[in-house]
């Protein structure tokens, strides 16, 4: 009977010690987790065959037949890293890219990007943190224009540094707390509009705080329509799930737009899709 | 400053980063300053005065700021080491909105919000949050003439640090993000967290109440386990001492 009272006692203490440390254990499991998909996955992948897809769902005729829909306008796809910025990162990734063979869409860019930065210090954002990111943003902006429209052996020798520069966590973290930045900013200026896609009572600006502003965080729709609508550039996503059909459906931002950036959606995750 | 560019990589944002910050914040002000230690770009020494109209005014309070190496992509962790009342001393406490996980931190947030968020949390309720002390009123006023005799080992007489230049204007969007912020100190017994500051001179001795109450908990369990014995001896000498006279009975 002593036995009995002292071990249920010893239990009941565990399960306080659990509950205080619920929290921090799952934290400490995410970290490690996320430690572990850091030293596995690059921030961004080299070029893939369409047909590296397939390969992955060897088992599983759902997706195997949307992989096939994809590969009839698909060729390749670039990998990123699952860390809750890949939106952000294919994004950008695959818009540089697409620049540099498309200098008047460079130079359309170019302007808003430069005025960027004066619309969130206009917003109320730290001058000097803005700047800090702004300037290491343009840094790899300026670097594509100075190549954009050339020859296709400096265009690869670009291609190659842009690269470089997306798989250093330094300029493609910066270049992401940027992009994140503007789309807070686009969602506050156009307050009204965005309000209506936002569930419960959070208001657009605690929205941005929560959801936006701070790294690791998924994007959602609204993210990606404010952001295509800062740059004014469009993006299509191709959603691939297990819901029902063959097809894999597309999604233009903003609507009705010409899609220069094409990202793959998995269910929590964007790659880059080549045609 | 020429130092600091010479021994550290200025090319990493980190570095080029807190340069700037050293820089934003190299005038003391009215509210607060803080400067990275000469050796140190990864720790600060801060100095806050207790805000107005509280149970803190008078005071003038100091710490340490760790930056991580990963910073301004993780947050700062704060340690107060004047006692004051409201945050224990010598323990890590980290900023977050209210009611989030730490990740919500945000790289555009810098040390001055750091510690502007620090003088605009003290006030606040301590509610039984990790790192936080329910002090009296009295105690903290106490504790906050006290504080203005403090001395630091590495900056000296605090009281000496701020100036009575007023600090920048806080702007609406700071104040927005300001009542948002809360501070939390972390679990202590769990492994260490991986964004370590990138250098620690010293070994900190810090606060861990953990031990004790695991220490605790095992002498009530132990206490326990003896009653409910006492108890079943007990019973069993009462039930055996009636028991035989139970039988001879019938």
């Amino acid at each position: 009977m002593a036995d009995d009272a002292s071990s249920s006692s010893g239990c009941a203490g565990n399960i306080i010690d659990n509950s205080i440390n619920q929290d921090e254990l799952i934290m400490k499991q995410q970290r490690e987790i996320e430690k572990e998909i850091s030293e596995t996955i690059p921030l961004v992948g080299e070029l893939e065959a369409l047909s590296s897809l397939e390969k992955e769902y060897n088992e599983d005729p759902v997706y195997l037949l949307k992989v096939k829909d994809l590969s009839s306008k698909y060729k390749y796809i670039r990998r990123t890293r699952p860390d809750g910025n890949c939106f952000f990162r294919a994004f950008s990734y695959a818009y540089l890219e697409h620049l540099l063979t498309d200098k008047s869409e460079f130079d359309k860019f170019y302007e808003i990007a430069k005025n960027s930065k004066e619309i969130l210090v206009a917003l109320g954002f730290s001058q000097f943190t803005v700047e800090d990111f702004y300037e290491t943003f343009m840094e790899v902006v300026q670097r594509v224009g100075e190549q954009a429209g050339g020859s296709p052996e400096s265009l690869d020798s670009v291609r190659a540094e842009l690269h470089d520069k997306f798989n250093k966590q330094g300029y493609s973290d910066y270049i992401v707390v940027y992009l994140r930045l503007v789309t807070s900013g686009q969602l506050q200026t156009e307050n009204d509009f965005y309000q209506n896609f936002i569930e419960g009572p959070r208001t657009v600006t605690e929205f941005c705080r929560q959801e936006v502003e701070p790294m690791y965080k998924e994007s959602d729709h609204i993210h990606i329509i404010a952001l295509s609508n800062a740059l004014n550039v469009g993006v299509r996503v191709k959603y691939m799930d297990r819901g029902e059909g063959s097809q894999v459906i597309a999604h233009d931002f903003p609507e009705g737009s010409k899609p220069l950036v094409h990202l793959l959606y998995r269910p929590g995750h964007y790659d880059i899709l080549y045609a | 400053m020429a130092e600091i560019s010479e021994k550290y990589n200025t090319k990493c944002p980190g570095v080029k980063r807190l340069m700037r910050e050293a820089m934003e914040l190299a005038e003391a002000t009215e509210e607060y300053c803080a400067r990275p230690l000469e050796d140190n770009l990864f720790e600060w020494h801060f100095t806050v005065q207790g805000p107005k109209g509280t149970d803190f005014e008078g005071g003038i309070y100091h710490g340490r700021i760790l930056l991580p190496k990963e910073y301004p992509m993780h947050p700062p962790h704060i340690i107060l080491l004047t006692p004051n009342g409201r945050f224990e001393v010598n323990k890590k406490i980290c900023l977050s909105i209210s009611g989030h996980h730490p990740e919500t931190w945000q790289p555009s947030w810098s040390i001055r919000t750091a510690l502007l968020a620090l003088i605009a949390f003290m006030p606040t309720p301590a509610e039984g949050t990790i790192g936080s002390l329910d002090y009296s009123p009295a105690e903290r006023k106490v504790l906050a003439k006290k504080s203005v005799s403090w001395v630091c080992s590495q900056c000296g007489e605090i009281s000496a640090l701020l100036s009575s230049t007023a600090a920048k204007p806080i702007t609406d969007e700071e104040k927005s993000v300001l009542n948002q912020i809360a501070f939390k100190a972390e679990e202590e017994q769990t492994a260490k967290p991986p964004e370590e500051p990138a250098h620690e001179p010293e070994p900190q001795v810090l606060e861990s109440s953990e031990p004790t109450n695991s220490f605790l908990d095992q002498l009530t369990e132990v206490l326990v386990a003896l009653l409910v014995g006492a108890i079943g001896i007990f019973i069993y000498r009462r039930w055996n001492a009636h028991y035989p006279t139970s039988e001879t009975e019938l």
